[in-house]
């Protein structure tokens, strides 16, 4: 009885998945949404939650299916949901790569499936793979911020460089940028560069170990807003938030409240909204049949200081 | 022989002596008080941890959620305190105090670590595995939560615990010490304490005895759990920020605490002051690289040799274990 029942089941179930088969064939070609792919290096991290979702909010506002892949810091899995995305259909690609180098065999798959990737916020060494690429200027954006750092130390002091992951392309863009106009200016001395790895904790008990070689410093410059935030703890539990400056880098909701209560002394706003919204735009016109596209498009990175709060939100301006 | 022995008792606490003369001698900052308290209140999320992690190991079983854990039960505390429960459906909304956010954070870390017991125990599954599963499980439950944004502005009552002082001692090393002199006195002198070494030193005898040994291994993920939440809310409360990347790789640094502390992976064999002192020498070497100014590179690599060079010395000691 179980197999005559099972028999059945099967009889009446088959003719459904061979209609729901053919069915799917038809609708796809007809008046189904278009898929379009957003892969975010990581979603650890509200900056890149919000690159994320803002590409993802604005394909979806142009009538298009998206779904957000996270490759969790990681080429390989980035790999897995390329290959992944190739097999699904999707029709493009908004991209914000785990490696310059690493990356750029995932877009050039993509590339021989016919699907095409756009980079937003970092970039792959790589001209012909991507569409286009829209890139936040992290080096340029530091020379801008050290100008700003040397006129409110007014040509000397003594600083700490808080680094980001040693192993991460955006963390020496930053450190160049930032000594590239820093380094000329002789009676600016760096005490220590340490690593505090993006992170809020690390920053916090870094700074701590450093404050005790070095409790006559007169400012912190840090790569990322976290790791402002955990210097500017530190400073607090010493005592020293008040003469101590502190700096950071990306433009979050923390960091720009403390600018507001004149706890920071400056940022440098990297726009995740506005680069996710453009991608995805660009993307739209691609599709649309649109081909005449810049193969990069540098977004600038603007200083926030005290003086010009007022004119920035965080995570950036909509476009 | 009589020197031999004691220098292999004792072998962490020289270790850990001749690193404090070393960077003594190398930086004049090292032996303030100030920097004392640093790197007490810096190890005491870790020690919490690893009196856990040791309590694992001691039944040959392994934990590598607790970093996990630690950002979920953190979160957890923080958004119980900031926003409370909310149900819309049955217009019901129930605001949380200080010591009932704190509450459910621990209550939650221990439900975690409850359940990763129930899989190895129940279902077998092999410690490495259940503690692999549920790293990214509660990593998974903590973006959910936090919807991959920190949870900040907590008041000062909440940052008392992970900043403040009490009787001329910051508040996480009171936290610490207290966990590890009740760790200490029920793994000396307590049966559930005998019943753990008893676990990891031969689970079968140990089960021939007459021990419910699937009752000890649940509580002591349990208890890994707890202590995992209260390194959660001490961290919290330090940032005033549940982050929703807290505690990334925290369980590799309680590894390698026990394993310097001389506790042996292969269980019934050391003990919570052991951890201890391998937390120390791990956070006296954080702190005196940075202060020395050495290179970040170069850091890794010398705890990397930090570690091996521990167990080389425990292989020496105790050449007939596998």
């Amino acid at each position: 009885m179980g197999r005559r029942f099972f028999s059945d089941v099967v009889k009446f179930i088959t003719p459904i998945i061979l209609a729901m088969i053919l069915l799917g064939c038809v609708r796809k070609d007809g008046n189904a949404p278009k898929k379009i792919a957003v892969v975010i290096s990581t979603l650890n991290n509200p900056w890149f939650v919000v690159l994320g979702e803002s590409a993802a909010q604005k394909a979806r506002d142009l009538g298009y299916e998206t779904t957000i892949f996270d490759s969790q810091n990681n080429t390989a899995k980035e790999a897995e949901h390329f290959e992944n995305l190739i097999a699904a259909g999707y029709s493009a690609v908004l991209f914000n790569p785990t490696d310059a180098e690493g990356s750029v065999s995932n877009v050039n798959r993509a590339k021989q499936a016919g699907i095409p990737t756009f980079c937003m916020d970092r970039e792959v060494n790589s001209l012909e793979g991507p569409v286009t690429q829209i890139i936040s200027d992290s080096f340029s954006g530091c020379v801008d911020l050290g100008q700003y750092f040397v006129r409110q130390m007014n040509k000397k002091g003594k600083y700490v460089e808080l680094l980001g992951l040693v192993g991460d392309n955006n963390t020496w863009n930053r450190s160049k940028g930032f000594h590239s106009v820093v380094d000329h200016f002789p009676d600016l001395k760096m005490v220590a560069q340490q690593s505090a790895d993006f992170d809020r904790n690390k920053a916090m008990e870094v700074l701590e170990s450093v404050l005790q070689s070095n409790p006559d410093i007169d400012a912190v410059f840090c790569g990322n807003d976290a790791m402002a935030m955990g210097a500017y703890q530190a400073l607090v539990s010493a005592g020293k938030a008040d003469s101590v400056m502190v700096f950071g880098f990306d433009g979050t909701e923390d960091v720009m409240n403390a600018i507001k209560n004149k706890k920071i002394m400056a940022t440098a706003m990297q726009s995740p909204k506005f680069m996710a919204q453009t991608a995805a735009e660009l993307a739209d016109k691609y599709l649309k049949g649109e081909r005449n596209m810049d193969r990069k498009m540098p977004i600038t990175v603007e200083v926030v200081t005290q003086d010009n709060i007022s004119e920035f939100d965080a995570y950036g301006s909509e476009n | 022989m009589n020197i031999k022995t004691t220098v292999i008792k004792f072998q962490s606490i020289i270790a850990l002596f001749i690193l404090c003369v070393v960077l003594a001698l190398l930086s004049d900052k090292f032996l303030t008080p100030e920097n004392g308290w640093n790197i007490m209140r810096q190890i005491s999320i870790n020690v919490c941890i690893s009196v856990g992690m040791t309590l694992v190991i001691l039944t040959r079983g392994i934990d590598l959620s607790v970093g996990s854990i630690l950002a979920f039960s953190g979160a957890v505390a923080a958004g119980l305190l900031k926003y409370g429960i909310d149900i819309p459906s049955l217009n019901l909304y129930i605001g949380f105090t200080v010591f009932g956010a704190i509450l459910g954070g621990i209550l939650v870390g221990g439900g975690l670590g409850l359940f990763n017991g129930w899989m190895i125990t129940r279902f077998k599954v092999p410690p490495f595995v259940a503690t692999l599963a549920m790293l990214t499980i509660a990593r998974g439950a903590t973006m959910l939560w936090t919807g991959g944004f920190p949870i900040t502005g907590l008041g000062e009552h909440f940052a008392f615990i992970g900043t403040g002082w009490f009787l001329g001692m910051p508040m996480p090393v009171w936290i610490t010490i207290i966990v590890v002199a009740i760790a200490v006195i029920v793994t000396r002198s307590t049966k559930f304490g005998r019943y753990v070494y008893a676990i990891g030193g031969n689970e079968s005898a140990a089960r021939l005895s007459g021990l419910n040994i699937n009752k000890i291994k649940i509580w002591v993920y349990a208890l890994a759990g707890i202590l995992a939440a209260v390194g959660g809310i001490i961290l919290t409360s330090r940032l005033d920020s549940a982050q929703p990347n807290a505690g990334f790789s925290y369980e590799l640094d309680s590894i390698a605490a026990v394993v310097i502390g001389g506790t042996s992976l292969s269980g019934g064999r050391g003990s919570i002051m052991g951890t201890v002192q391998g937390a120390l020498i791990i956070g006296v070497l954080n702190s005196g690289l940075v202060l020395l100014n050495v290179s970040p590179f170069w850091q890794q690599i010398i705890k990397g040799f930090v570690i091996l060079i521990a167990v080389i010395l425990d292989r020496v000691n105790h050449p007939n274990e596998d």
